[in-house]
């Protein structure tokens, strides 16, 4: 019998230690008593009057002692169902997820090779594509519909979109809280009701507020409709570091968590328990060309600070990776998105969102989705860690095969080499072999599975009756709208 | 004084130490017109001819627009109205329904230290808003920026809603914004695009040069 074990059942990264996690969490604390936040919504500032929060015009101060209220309050469990019924989204402490990003207003057109306006078609192909590929645990539209009938009602038919390729769950971006609110309705009718969307979520309501905080009209709304229905939901800052956050990322991190906890309160204020996940794009500006970077080593270094301050909290995080600056598919695009899709991974956040994104997120790339596919199984076999049980220690097989034997046909090689992550796209040919198959580079592989997918894939698709009621609901929307 | 020291410091983005030696250029009675044209305006042309070979960046350029506006708002007043340099007068804002401002207010910026007198009138401005701020500051430039899919079309409202009153021709417009292209700046009537904050004065003074 061995005593005080510890085996590492997975690799572990950790940035912060608990000292610097606490350093923050008491800045973030001081922003929000001192600083304090603006709220552009007149329900939310009424709430806050009524409460000990300090309030003058739009300028809400909070005091500590609410903050730490609410902290007690937030679920640390969220499980989604997608339309197929299955309950396979988990949002859980170390638990990870995978799933792209959401309303790239362009996409790199696979045939031109140009970029053009994202459309409902191109939603549907990405959806088709996450719903086919394992690695993608949910779906977030990746472009926009840009060929709705009317931009103050997109959402309604980019979730239609959504619907028609994937059955796995969602997170969505909605316009206003009227959109959130016709968004859940939809979602209530793939779910077979409000009790049963209730119990089974088909999505998470994506919301943002706008750094250095504040908090619009429509972010807020929704906000109020999502703790109001118990509807999950997250508040992601997208601080940009030198433009607006501070240009340390400390800095940053502390006005991110301030945005974040003023949330946190706003939502208990409304209704204890909400279902609110905690988020963060935290990256830079480029002070050479003003973008908002993707592909910063930065951006992981801060996303997974962040992580790390939300299972401190107890909050559950929506991080970020698989993304980049690149606006083709390219040498720059592989390296970014291999690297904070790796750290993301390592840092253990729940659900890491943006996989594919291109262009410092405007461009959409369906063969970005694809070779990600690739990048996440290699990732994840590293996350596996190192078995050291006597099985995989091999001592009695050493033994057995002996100096100068063999082990490839051994039985401990036929049961654990499939252990290994199996590659699609990798090449591991040798020269000869990979010229005789027409010396193709990942670009060409992934080009080909990605016309393959969209070829042959086939999922299940939507029940027609449902079909037809959840488009009144987006006509009905473009009818007040018109 | 030697006007090439006003450049330098300039380019160094020494605000305050500027606005002194501007003011006692004046004292000394030199021409402010040739404060602007042999001390700030060159100082401003190596700025930007230094950021776009990569040798300055963007807080280092913000620094020394922010001393050119400062010593501009002291000089302004002084110089004649045909006063080569004189940029005039910008109205900037973001449309209705949309709360970020980064990218607006880095254009402002820049074009401030282009020398014009910006007026920047906020987030979530309405159409009237626009209107009303271009006929009250008798602006000869006006610029937009959104960055939601959702609130680009308010641009385009905005360029009607200058027709209607009469004022269209009075303004160059220039637009700007992530999801913004120049086929949509085209499509809405506007007469300018800028991807970036950075490229925005550039591509306005190239535009109204041609023009005239």
């Amino acid at each position: 019998m061995k005593m005080n074990q510890t085996i590492n059942k997975s690799t572990k990264f950790r940035v912060l230690s608990d000292d610097q996690i606490e350093q923050i969490f008491y800045a973030a604390l001081e922003v929000l008593e001192r600083t304090g936040g603006m709220i552009y919504h007149e329900e939310a500032l009424e709430l806050f009057r009524d409460s000990h929060a300090v309030v003058k015009g739009n300028h809400v101060r909070v005091p500590p002692y609410m903050i730490e209220e609410a902290l007690n309050f937030y679920p640390r469990k969220i499980t989604l169902r997608g339309r197929n019924n299955v309950r396979s989204l988990h949002i859980q402490k170390d638990t990870v997820t995978f799933g792209t990003g959401s309303d790239l207003p362009f996409t790199h057109d696979r045939k031109t090779g140009e970029r053009r306006r994202t459309t409902y078609q191109d939603v549907t192909n990405a959806a088709k594509l996450v719903d086919a590929l394992s690695h993608y645990d949910f779906f977030m539209s990746h472009g926009i519909v840009g060929d709705a009938p009317n931009p103050q009602t997109y959402d309604r038919h980019q979730f239609m979109a959504m619907l028609e390729g994937c059955t796995k769950p969602m997170v969505l971006t909605s316009v206003d809280g009227e959109g959130l609110e016709d968004l859940w309705k939809m979602g209530c009718l793939v779910q077979g009701g409000e009790e049963e969307f209730r119990l089974n979520p088909l999505f998470v309501a994506y919301i943002e507020p706008i750094s250095p905080l504040k908090n619009d009209k429509t972010a807020v709304e929704k906000l109020l409709f999502a703790a109001k229905k118990k509807l999950p939901a997250m508040y992601t800052p997208c601080p940009s570091s030198g433009a607006t956050a501070p240009a340390t990322i400390a800095g940053m991190l502390v006005q991110s968590l301030a945005e974040t906890l003023m949330a946190v309160v706003l939502c208990h204020l409304k209704s204890p328990g909400t279902p609110l996940i905690m988020g963060g794009v935290t990256t830079l500006l480029d002070m050479k060309y003003s973008t908002y970077s993707y592909g910063a080593p930065e951006l992981s270094l801060a996303s997974a600070a962040n992580t790390d301050i939300s299972k401190w909290l107890n909050l559950l995080m929506f991080s970020t990776g698989g993304c980049t600056d690149s606006k083709i598919l390219d040498e720059q695009a592989a390296a970014e998105q291999m690297m904070n899709l790796f750290y993301s991974y390592l840092s253990g956040a729940n659900l890491i969102h943006d996989v594919g994104y291109m262009d410092h997120g405007t461009n959409a790339s369906l063969e970005s989705l694809v070779m990600n596919e690739e990048m996440m199984g290699m990732v994840k076999a590293f996350g596996k860690g190192i078995n050291t049980d006597d099985d995989h220690l091999a001592l009695e097989l050493i033994e057995k095969i002996g100096p100068a034997g063999e082990y490839v046909t051994s039985g401990h090689t036929f049961d654990h080499w499939k252990e290994w992550f199996m590659p699609k796209l990798q090449d591991r040919s040798d020269y000869e072999t990979w010229k005789q198959n027409g010396s193709k580079t990942m670009l060409d592989r992934v080009k080909e599975r990605t016309q393959h997918l969209l070829d042959t894939y086939e999922p299940e698709p939507l029940d027609e009756k449902l079909k037809k009621e959840l488009k009144e609901i987006a006509s009905a929307a473009d009818a007040r709208h018109s | 004084m030697d006007l090439s020291n006003i450049s330098e410091t300039l380019i160094a983005g020494k605000a305050d130490e500027l606005r002194k030696m501007v003011e006692e250029g004046v004292k000394e009675n030199i021409n402010p017109a040739d404060i602007l044209n042999q001390g700030l305006l060159p100082g401003m042309d190596a700025v930007g001819k230094k950021w776009k070979a990569g040798d300055m960046f963007m807080p280092e350029v913000l620094r020394s627009a922010k001393a050119m506006s400062i010593s501009m708002d002291f000089l302004r007043p002084l110089l004649k109205d045909d006063d080569v340099g004189n940029a005039g007068t910008m109205i900037i804002g973001t449309v209705a329904g949309d709360l970020h401002d980064i990218g607006k207010d880095l254009a402002a910026m820049m074009f401030e230290g282009a020398g014009y007198n910006v007026i920047n009138i906020g987030i979530d401005q309405s159409n009237e808003n626009f209107v009303d701020a271009v006929k009250e500051h008798k602006c000869n430039l006006l610029g937009m920026s959104a960055l939601l899919t959702t609130t680009m079309p308010r641009m385009g409202e905005v360029i009607n809603s200058l027709k209607e009153a009469g004022i269209r021709d009075q303004v160059t417009v220039i637009i700007g914004g992530a999801p913004v292209t120049e086929e949509f700046a085209r499509e809405i009537g506007a007469d300018l695009y800028a991807p970036n904050a950075g490229s925005a004065v550039d591509i306005t003074r190239e535009y109204l040069q041609n023009k005239n």
